[in-house]
């Protein structure tokens, strides 16, 4: 197996990122480098404080013992601490690893024996506990380091130090050792393994992606070259850092742009963290991208008449001036006239009550959208563009350049990579940001890059420009008992862009006929059976109520007409438990896991045929 | 026991701009207690105000005996069978225990009637009956509790709504106040709609129960079954299963299930 070779990519003369960090922290210095809301007031941190703090933390795991190479696990939500201990870890040779805060203490045991972690850092006791439950089962772990203290002043554990501990250790070090800091970043190649991120396991457990130095500097080189960034930008920080999409985001891209990043108090003040804080940049899953749209057709739906007769004239100009943008035409003067008017006094009103009137771009990507939804936001006067990739090609493998998108495709490879379509018509990448490889599985390892090509597991097309549009997972393809190849995500988008469903699984795989599990919106639904006197209690109850089945039924209607006869969705059963991210059920990105589902579901779905 | 003898669809309430109560929908049997289970500003009291006409619904159906009661004025809704036992008791603090409870009776002019009920009220309330003549102001809490209960009962309701009997007692007094409540409804087949934020209580001496958060109804069950659940276990009745480090602190998240 020959491995291609690449050139180092080389900015500010720094070629890993660990050097790069160290030369913006001195570049910067006073520049706000994060934000976080503690007590209902936005704290600045400089970049300053985040290499110190880094610097701290770095030289505090050598004073433990820590050698190059050996992996430091972070189990914690996202926050200022995630960050420090993120560049500490790379300045002193570690590797980062992170662990979703809604993994339980037997996941956490695989994460850490697996990527034989040496230093884990975790959120508070909550999460400490997890790890307590389970340390007899990881005897490799030096030390735990504890991030916040609360509820935890009469614990004393041999293994377990509080983040102030390990700064103060760091300090002393540092004074003996001034020089280490820097030597030790000195020591940083381009092709070492920089962070593993687990990919989460559909079929066996999870997978640890090795991710280098080179991988995320090409990385962060070719996303300013797509999007161009800007110091100013103003980012929310709100998807796991575990997350390959969002480490690209809230940690590498900043240091490139220079720009801010802003930590959300927590999952359920989204919406107003954006509003208070107005973001330059957004990048979400669509699952963000079609809450957002959900609440604005909830809440025309509450205007007046007038109201909602501005809110249909204003969408519809904005959506023949889109199309015009989807065509790759220009707009005429008069439409485009016109369309300035409506957003002045329209659209940018609306954008302002969401928080997204600063916004430059927005991207979407890590799961498939729908078109529909992509066009709504154009027309609203958003850039939005979707992008795709996976954590083993470093998050972005194409984007849809702005101004230059074809609707419906995933866009062009991004510059500096090749993308191909194998026989199978699987999607193959080849370039700087393709992985090492995972971790401990070379048989794994060999089966996904062949010949520098990653094998993406995805298929779809790739026309003659060079878009790519994807199908499906390639396990995911549907075989009728018929023998028709069906693509379920493109019927389970449409169904998604329904304001009453939040996500949906197409079944049929060696069935006579397609069938659908659905799990509907609780909020909208719930103002549905509100609206039209439905009586429900609960939940469960609310699925089971005729009306809303009859609803869901409606919206699954629609979809089929968009599609041909043999994609015709013939039953449906609602999911009636309120699913969260510590189910089984749902990626901690909050898609339905496909076979979980059809597993969890058997005797519902049995019920369909 | 035949059927419901109230059934609330759909009800939403407003307080000015806040909507209160987001689509509530629950039935009481009759001869039975039924629990209403919520935290603080959960839509607990509001659900009752709602019931005895002190408050409007902005939409949905209440139907008490058959009959269409929401908007109807309190007054009426009183003389239909209805009586609420307010939140913090509401005594007349200036008028004697029997005058407090003969206020119970205002609507009523069956003689005999209540002067039977008010000896049924001395028999379970036998405290009351020695202070017959004291302001009812200068009674204890407990007292002050009890006495509201028979003021209730003097209007010989179908239908009971308590507001949080055990609000500011001592432990003795609200077992001897449960006590009573349970003896009421198994000796006279008084039907309760009971609120409560003693979880412990109220699942105990109620039939089914319904909790409620943020205005909308979350989990609804026999009471037997929600002491069994481990989101009321620990969100209601403060119990939690150790963790590693002996005492747990922080606290899971609500599942509903």
């Amino acid at each position: 197996m020959s491995k291609p070779v690449y050139e180092p990519v080389v900015i500010e003369g720094c070629d890993t990122i660990i050097k790069l960090f160290r030369y913006r922290v001195r570049q910067l210095g006073k520049k706000v480098a994060m934000r976080e809301k503690n007590f209902g007031i936005w704290e600045s941190f400089t970049w300053e404080e985040y290499g110190k703090k880094a610097r701290e933390i770095g030289m505090g795991l050598i004073s433990l013992g820590l050698k190059r190479g050996d992996v430091c696990s972070i189990l914690s939500e996202n926050n200022k601490e995630w960050l420090y201990t993120d560049m500490g870890i790379l300045g002193s040779g570690g590797v980062t690893s992170g662990v979703y805060t809604t993994d339980s203490s037997n996941q956490l045991q695989y994460l850490v024996s697996d990527s034989n972690t040496r230093f884990l850092f975790v959120e508070n006791e909550e999460q400490l506990d997890k790890y307590l439950e389970v340390r007899d089962k990881l005897p490799d772990v030096k030390k735990v380091i504890v991030f916040n203290p609360e509820g935890l002043h009469e614990f004393q554990d041999d293994n377990v130090i509080m983040i102030e501990d390990l700064y103060d250790l760091g300090r002393a070090y540092e004074k003996e050792h001034p020089e280490c800091w820097d030597r030790e970043i000195d020591k940083s190649d381009p092709e070492d393994l920089m962070i593993l991120i687990y990919t989460s396991g559909t079929t066996g457990p999870p997978k640890g992606a090795m991710i280098s130095h080179r991988n995320c500097m090409f990385q962060i080189e070719t996303f300013d070259k797509v999007t161009e960034l800007s110091d100013r930008d103003e980012q929310l920080s709100f998807l796991p850092l575990c997350h390959i999409l969002e480490r690209l985001v809230t940690i590498l891209i900043p240091l490139k742009s220079c720009g801010t990043i802003n930590f959300v108090e927590g999952s359920d003040t989204v919406p107003e963290n954006i509003r208070e804080l107005s973001p330059t940049i957004f990048i979400a899953v669509p699952r963000i991208w079609e809450k957002f749209y959900s609440a604005i057709q909830l809440q025309v739906k509450d205007a007046t008449r007038f109201g909602k007769w501005f809110y249909h004239l204003a969408v519809g100009i904005g959506e023949k001036a889109a199309d015009y943008k989807i065509r790759r035409e220009s707009i005429p003067v008069g439409l485009s006239m016109i369309y300035w008017v409506t957003k002045k006094l329209i659209l940018n009103n609306i954008l302002r009550m969401m928080g997204l009137d600063r916004l430059r771009w927005a991207a979407t990507g890590a799961a498939p959208i729908s078109p529909d939804l992509i066009r709504w936001y154009l027309a609203m006067g958003v850039e939005m563009f979707e992008a795709y990739g996976q954590t083993e090609c470093t998050a972005v493998a194409s984007t849809n350049p702005i101004g230059d998108a074809k609707l419906g495709t995933v866009g062009k490879a991004i510059p500096g990579t090749e993308m191909q379509t194998s026989e199978e018509g699987e999607i193959l990448i080849k370039g700087p940001s393709v992985f090492l490889g995972y971790y401990n599985q070379p048989e794994k390892t060999k089966e996904t890059v062949v010949d520098g090509w990653l094998h993406t597991g995805d298929v779809g097309i790739r026309d003659e420009e060079g878009y790519i549009t994807i199908t499906d997972r390639l396990k995911d393809i549907i075989i009728t008992a018929g023998g028709k190849n069906i693509s379920p995500s493109e019927i389970e988008n449409q169904l998604k862009f329904s304001p009453y469903i939040t996500d949906a699984v197409v079944i049929g795989d060696r069935k006579k006929y397609l069938t659908c599990l659905i799990m509907i919106d609780q909020e909208n639904v719930e103002k549905y059976a509100q609206d039209h006197n439905i009586p429900y209690t609960n939940f469960a109850s609310l699925c089971k109520a005729e009306e809303v089945v009859d609803l869901i039924w409606g919206e699954t209607v629609k979809v089929n007409k968009k599609f041909a006869r043999v994609e015709q969705i013939k039953k449906i059963r609602l999911i009636d438990q309120l699913l969260t991210a510590e189910d089984d059920e749902l990626t901690p990105t909050m898609k339905l896991k496909r076979k979980f589902v059809n597993k969890k579901y058997e005797e519902l779905i049995a019920s369909m045929y | 026991m035949s059927g419901n003898i109230l059934t609330l669809r759909n009800v939403e309430t407003y307080y000015g701009p806040i909507l209160a109560i987001k689509g509530i929908s629950l039935d009481v049997p009759a001869g039975r207690i039924v629990t209403v289970l919520g935290a603080n500003g959960a839509g607990k009291t509001t659900i009752l105000k709602t019931l005895c006409g002190a408050m409007d619904p902005q939409k949905g159906k209440i139907s008490f005996l058959g009959k269409e009661i929401q908007k109807t004025d309190p007054d009426k809704v009183a003389r239909m069978g209805i009586a609420h036992v307010p939140e913090g008791r509401e005594v007349f603090p200036l008028l004697t225990v029997q005058e407090n409870l003969m206020m119970g009776a205002y609507g009523r002019k069956d003689k005999q009637g209540i002067k039977n009920d008010l000896d049924l009220v001395y028999t379970y309330f036998p405290i009351l009956k020695e202070r017959i003549k004291q302001k009812a102001g200068y009674l204890s809490g407990g007292q002050q509790q009890m006495l509201v209960l028979g003021r209730a009962l003097m209007s010989r309701p179908r239908l009971m709504l308590l507001d949080e009997p055990s609000l500011g007692l001592s432990p003795l007094f609200v077992q001897d106040i449960f006590e009573i409540i349970r003896r009421l409804n198994q000796e006279q087949q008084m039907t309760m709609l009971l609120v409560e934020q003693n979880a412990n209580m109220a699942l105990k001496h109620g039939d089914y129960g319904y909790v409620l958060e943020n205005g909308r109804i979350v989990m609804e069950d026999t009471c037997q079954n929600l002491m069994a659940s481990e989101d009321i276990r620990e969100f209601y009745m403060g119990i939690k299963d150790e963790g590693v480090r002996g005492k747990r602190r922080w606290k899971k998240r609500k599942t509903w299930r």
